[in-house]
């Protein structure tokens, strides 16, 4: 990461507060890609910067959407760097300790700002790294999306309820000696 | 009530969303019940779910309103952090509404309510034919009730919401808002947020959550890890005093002034009527149209003792939607309901256990079975 410029995406509500915070990051030698402030469609704004990593205050209401991209896994979850202008030394420590999300920084001190954004990135790829195993393993997610549209269509070309239109599903997959998801995607490609 | 000052008392940080079912928490500190029960509270607002969770997690509120499903969250470590709280007790049953943009509730026609997801289905499908997008719903938190009943009601409907719809994440006070927008085709959020929206003419009422599991856990109050341990007595009494409050709210009487403490303490910009509105459990489909009563309105007093059983179907939910796959008894832990019996037994009258009818959340055949 040494010589690269990190784009930064830094989302503050509070105009006076995202300029002063953009200087700062600017001196610690980020890019700042993009300063957006009360934006509802959160996710594109991220998608759109191509940012490494997302700084924002502790208090910005954001912070809620982006939480949902990386629970929902769905659209690129970025590492979230997350400064708190109160806050003692211990506090700081346990955040970086839970190593995901929650990087509590007192302010954005310049000369501390770069090992922290720096060991975020770090951090968050091998945690990416550890649940993309996790999820190859168990395949589930995939899985249970095909079953869960194969049932949507089921139910809406048979008039089924949904705990109906499972049972039947079940019943063909036994009938035929096929896995679940087999069965799925079958009723998918029928459509 | 004879409780002496706790020896430690010092003042407790208790973090809420501006939401209606705060109340026990608002009307705890406002009629002074925290005080008689012996602790000092400072109660802070908060502007999310992430910003509550953290200060939860890093020790800077000793307590908070908390969604269920984020309990469940911090104790498997499913959002990445990894914490086990202490839900004392339940603040409310029901409570969260469904609300349509006028657009889409137009295209779904003149319907009963509650809204029958399949009318949705039937919507979305001829959009999706037409070549148009999916619409864009929002709910309050991932982790949260409001995703798992709204995803378990379009579910019902033959509506995959993972495809069939696109689920954002918009905090309650801003849904209104970006409902007026056009930034969101609906949403399901808390009230007092979803009759504001409908006031203002930004929205249409499609439905409750206590329409999609009747009397649901809704709020819970959490203490950070480790504080039950090392100050028990003072959590035992802060759990009492709401219990005391959650009685109080459930007095037809005291609505008013409930009302007014809500708006003077969480909502200064929304008019009286809107308060009261949501606390009673009354909606309006359409701006200036008659309000009718919920089948399942917001519950403060059976909604305190917190239960596993009921939160179970959170649990579930989550393993559904691929959120969380963790061991039952790690998940729930953090429900004490004996920490909630040794409270109610300092309040009188002693507060009902209060059930939920069985969640259909727990109903369906999980795929995992297959």
């Amino acid at each position: 990461m040494g010589g690269v410029h990190l784009r930064v995406l830094l989302i503050d509500t509070d105009a006076n507060r995202a300029n002063e915070v953009q200087i700062g990051l600017e001196l610690a030698g980020f890019q700042v890609v993009a300063v957006s402030s009360d934006t509802v469609d959160l996710v594109g704004r991220v998608r759109e910067s191509r940012a490494d990593i997302i700084v924002c205050d502790l208090d910005d209401p954001s912070r809620d959407a982006l939480e949902s991209m990386r629970v929902l896994n769905r659209d690129e979850p970025r590492p979230v760097v997350v400064f708190a202008s109160r806050g003692d030394a211990d506090q700081i420590e346990a955040a970086l300790e839970a190593g995901v999300a929650a990087y509590v920084v007192e302010g954005l001190a310049p000369a501390r700002v770069r090992p922290v954004l720096e060991v975020a990135i770090r951090r968050f790829r091998a945690f990416q790294a550890l649940r993309a195993e996790r999820d190859e393993a168990r395949a589930t997610l995939a899985e249970r999306t095909v079953i869960e549209r194969a049932k949507g269509i089921l139910m809406q070309r048979r008039r089924l309820s949904e705990a109906d239109a499972y049972r039947l599903m079940r019943r063909w997959s036994m009938d035929r000696g096929l896995k679940m998801v087999q069965l799925a995607e079958e009723i998918l490609i029928d459509k | 009530m004879n409780h002496p000052t706790l020896s430690t008392s010092r003042p407790f940080r208790i973090g809420f969303v501006p939401l209606t079912d705060a109340a026990p928490l608002i009307v705890a500190d406002a009629l002074g019940l925290f005080a008689r029960h012996g602790v000092m509270v400072t109660l802070s607002p908060e502007a999310g779910w992430a910003a509550l969770r953290d200060k939860l997690a890093f020790g800077s509120l000793d307590a908070a309103q908390l969604l269920g499903p984020l309990a469940i969250a911090l104790a498997v470590g499913a959002g990445g952090l990894r914490r086990r709280l202490t839900v004392t007790a339940g603040l409310a049953r029901n409570g969260n509404t469904v609300v349509l943009s006028p657009a889409l509730a137009a295209a779904i026609g003149g319907a009963d309510m509650p809204l029958d997801a399949h009318r949705l289905a039937e919507a979305i499908h001829a959009r999706t034919e037409e070549g148009l997008p999916p619409p864009t719903l929002a709910v309050v938190f991932p982790f949260s009730s409001h995703n798992y009943l709204l995803r378990h009601w379009l579910a019902a409907g033959g509506l995959d919401p993972d495809h069939d719809v696109r689920l954002v994440v918009v905090p309650p006070p801003r849904v209104a808002r970006a409902l007026a927008d056009g930034a969101i085709e609906g949403f399901c959020a808390g009230e007092p947020w979803g009759s504001h929206a409908v006031a203002n003419g930004a929205g249409r009422f499609a439905l409750a959550t206590g329409d999609i599991w009747p009397d649901h856990p809704e709020k819970v109050l959490a203490f950070g890890e480790g504080i039950a341990a090392r100050e028990e007595d003072a959590v035992i009494a802060i759990t009492a005093a709401v219990i005391e409050a959650a009685l109080w709210l459930d007095d037809p009487a005291n609505l008013p002034a409930a009302a007014r403490l809500l708006q003077d303490r969480a909502f200064p910009e929304l008019p009286l009527s809107t308060i009261s509105a949501a606390l009673e459990g009354r909606v309006a489909a359409a701006p200036g149209q008659a309000s009718r009563s919920l089948a399942a309105p917001m519950r403060f007093a059976t909604a305190t003792c917190p239960q596993r059983a009921e939160a179970a179907a959170w649990l579930a939910a989550m393993r559904r939607w691929g959120h969380a796959a963790a061991d039952e008894a790690e998940a729930l832990a953090p429900w004490r309901s004996d920490l909630w019996e040794r409270a109610a037994a300092r309040v009188s009258p002693r507060p009902a256990m209060g059930r939920a009818i069985p969640s259909p959340l727990l109903s369906l055949p999980l795929e995992s079975d297959a």
